[in-house]
């Protein structure tokens, strides 16, 4: 641990004017950027870093992680205002941002969204200042048996979204995961799926499938429901009551528990490597649905909703630091491209770095919870901006979002392939949405797929054989015990409301 | 068409598919391996049946819960395939001489006819996003 002198000079140098600057000024773009699907924080963070190779270490680090911070509360915007997430950890904030923004509460909506990633980010930005070092060494007994019984009781977890029909739901999962299974298989390294298309060696491309399914499709229903009188994207009543413009402190304060939960899901999936704010902000939406009183108002505009999964893809931004800045192991890509701007300045992170670097350290994470507050009031302005820009006509919101998505497709997947992919996963969600398949699910699956698999290969191989040897990790049985109780409690819940209907 | 009927046919199709992944696609598209615990076709083929299973659920016992019939299929259709086309053009002519067009088609088709709005979408945003992208950002445009 280093000294109090050291710790107050690092938060000393992140209030310095050039650094809050910077971190304004990354925020800023992180938002713009983040609200342009497609693009998302990733893309903005990798644009942004040549941009810091002139830069001081701090001021270089600051900018980035306000890159960051601000793409994660901009990737809410269109999810909330258009229901069509930039990325697919913003899909689970759709599912009751945009029915909310429907109703003619869409800064309501985009302000809950704003205030629970806040709350969630700087839950785990916390989390980071204080127990790092506990929380990495904890991050690192999980192997891949542990992994293996967290990806169960995701699925378990995740199961309370499939919707009325327990069997379209399995449809979905199965349809994801057969997705989830194009590329190179992760044990034998050969090729599986791939139609001779060398493109698709590495998989699917995230970004084309996630936006096809969940932007493009949208926008096609959309634009399909369009008749001879042209309306606004979002309706904005006149004089409109604050209540409905606004988030009360009541309200706030009343999904305090929704948010506490949030962020402990997207701080803990934060700080393992690999997993991601996609599975967090679905675990925490699927729990907060499962622990409340009224299940039903889920989907239909709750602010609830909004909570759990803001709160709780916007935590692992922070938790994702623990084992970049502890280990040198970045949690996500997001993290592994902060660990080269630190590399590029001639830092190592890892477990000297608090000793050798402690004054670099402490100053970034004054720069993290300053760009917290900056993304607060940053956001504030953003959003009436961003609602004043959809209430602009249908086909213009329309046409000036599916060009957006095929740019950031492009950016995102490396070119045309991806927005021909991005196309045929448009048509298939659209063809699932007809037919009652959860699209949602289907993704969630798809993204966890390949850890699924990976983490079942190691386990086997672990195992070899001896389904005994899993008695030596209580830990992961301690989860599959859960992911058991969670599935078998989804199950006569269903079959109770079932009854009731 | 009844909403127990399309499930029933959705059903059909998710067995054909299952039959058709197993034993077709999955020995032709994965390879065959005799060592190791998790082989490149095991996972599928699993999903395969799992499919298959849910299919002839589907075919017995239909939920009939939502009924496809209530979507715009040759609306939806006719804007796919012009993004489709749009995607073919921009192959030949790339993205800043095929956005305007696009868009102005997606606009008209969408019934919007005001001469501002349709200038904006076709050439207002195809030119912010050519700056925000290309000259802003210094990254290429498909």
């Amino acid at each position: 641990m280093p000294e109090l002198s050291v710790i107050l000079a690092g938060f000393g140098d992140a209030l310095a004017p050039i650094n809050l600057l910077f971190i304004l000024f990354g925020v800023a773009l992180g938002q713009f950027v983040g609200a342009v699907p497609g693009i998302g924080p990733v893309m903005a963070t990798a644009i942004a870093i040549p941009f810091t190779f002139g830069m001081h270490p701090l001021t270089g680090i600051a900018f980035l992680v306000g890159v960051n911070k601000g793409g994660l509360v901009g990737g809410a915007i269109p999810a909330v205002l258009l229901n069509t997430p930039g990325t697919p950890d913003a899909a689970a904030t759709a599912l009751d941002g945009y029915p909310l923004a429907k109703q003619g509460k869409p800064l309501k909506a985009t302000k809950m969204a704003l205030f629970a990633s806040i709350t969630g980010d700087t839950f785990s930005d916390i989390v980071l200042i204080t127990v790092s070092a506990p929380m990495a060494i904890l991050a690192l007994r999980m192997g891949p048996v542990e992994v293996l019984g967290l990806m169960l009781l995701a699925f378990a977890v995740i199961a309370g979204l499939m919707g009325q029909s327990l069997v379209k739901g399995v449809v979905a999962i199965a349809l994801g995961l057969m997705a989830a299974m194009v590329g190179t298989d992760p044990e034998h390294g050969s090729p599986r799926l791939i139609f001779g298309n060398y493109e698709l060696y590495d998989g699917l491309p995230l970004a084309s499938v996630a936006i096809g399914m969940l932007a493009i499709s949208e926008l096609l229903k959309r634009l399909s429901e369009t008749r001879g009188t042209v309306r606004p994207a979002i309706t904005l009543p006149r004089n409109q009551p604050r209540a409905d413009r606004s988030v009360s402190w009541a309200e706030y304060w009343g999904c305090r528990f929704t948010m506490l939960r949030g962020a402990v899901i997207g701080t803990i999936l934060g700080a393992l490597p690999g997993i991601g704010s996609t599975a967090a902000a679905f675990m925490s939406y699927a729990s907060a649905r499962q622990a409340s009183k009224e299940p039903e108002s889920f989907g239909k505009g709750s602010l609830h909703g909004i909570a759990a999964s803001e709160s709780a893809n916007s935590s692992v931004m922070g938790a994702n630091m623990i084992p970049m800045l502890t280990l040198g192991i970045p949690g996500s890509v997001s993290a592994a491209l902060i660990i080269s701007a630190f590399m590029i300045h001639g830092i190592q992170p890892g477990p000297f770095l608090f000793s050798q670097q402690g004054q670099l350290v402490y100053g970034l994470f004054g720069a993290m919870i300053i760009a917290n507050l900056i993304n607060l009031w940053v956001g504030q302005l953003g959003l009436r901006f961003w609602v004043r820009v959809v209430s602009a006509p249908e086909p213009f919101i329309f046409a000036s979002a599916l060009l957006m998505c095929f740019v950031g497709v492009a950016l995102a997947s490396g070119g045309l392939f991806g927005i021909g992919v991005m196309l045929v996963f448009a048509l298939l969600a659209y063809v699932m949405s007809a037919f009652g398949i959860s699209v949602v699910v289907f993704i969630i699956a798809f993204f966890l797929g390949p850890r699924l698999e990976i983490s079942l290969s190691q386990t086997l191989a672990l195992l070899n054989g001896q389904p005994q040897k899993l008695l030596d990790y209580p830990f992961a049985l301690v989860l599959m015990a859960l992911a058991l109780v969670t599935a078998v409690a989804l199950a006569r819940r269903r079959d109770t409301e079932s009854e009731t209907r | 068409m009844q909403a127990k009927t399309s499930d029933r046919l959705l059903g059909l199709f998710l067995i054909l598919l299952g039959v058709a992944f197993f034993a077709s696609i999955i020995p032709w598209q994965a390879q065959a391996a005799d060592y190791g615990w998790l082989k490149p076709r095991t996972l599928p083929r699993i999903l395969a049946v799992v499919l298959g299973l849910c299919g002839l659920a589907l075919f017995i016992r239909p939920p009939g819960d939502v009924r496809p019939g209530r979507f715009y299929w040759a609306r939806a259709m006719l804007f796919a395939g012009v993004l489709v086309l749009g995607l073919a053009a921009m192959s030949w002519l790339g993205f800043v001489l095929v956005a305007p067009p696009m868009a102005l088609v997606l606009m008209w088709l969408a019934h919007e006819r005001r001469p501002l709005w349709l200038m904006l979408g076709a050439a207002g945003m195809p030119a912010a996003i050519w700056f925000t992208v290309a000259v802003l950002l210094d990254r290429p445009l498909p």
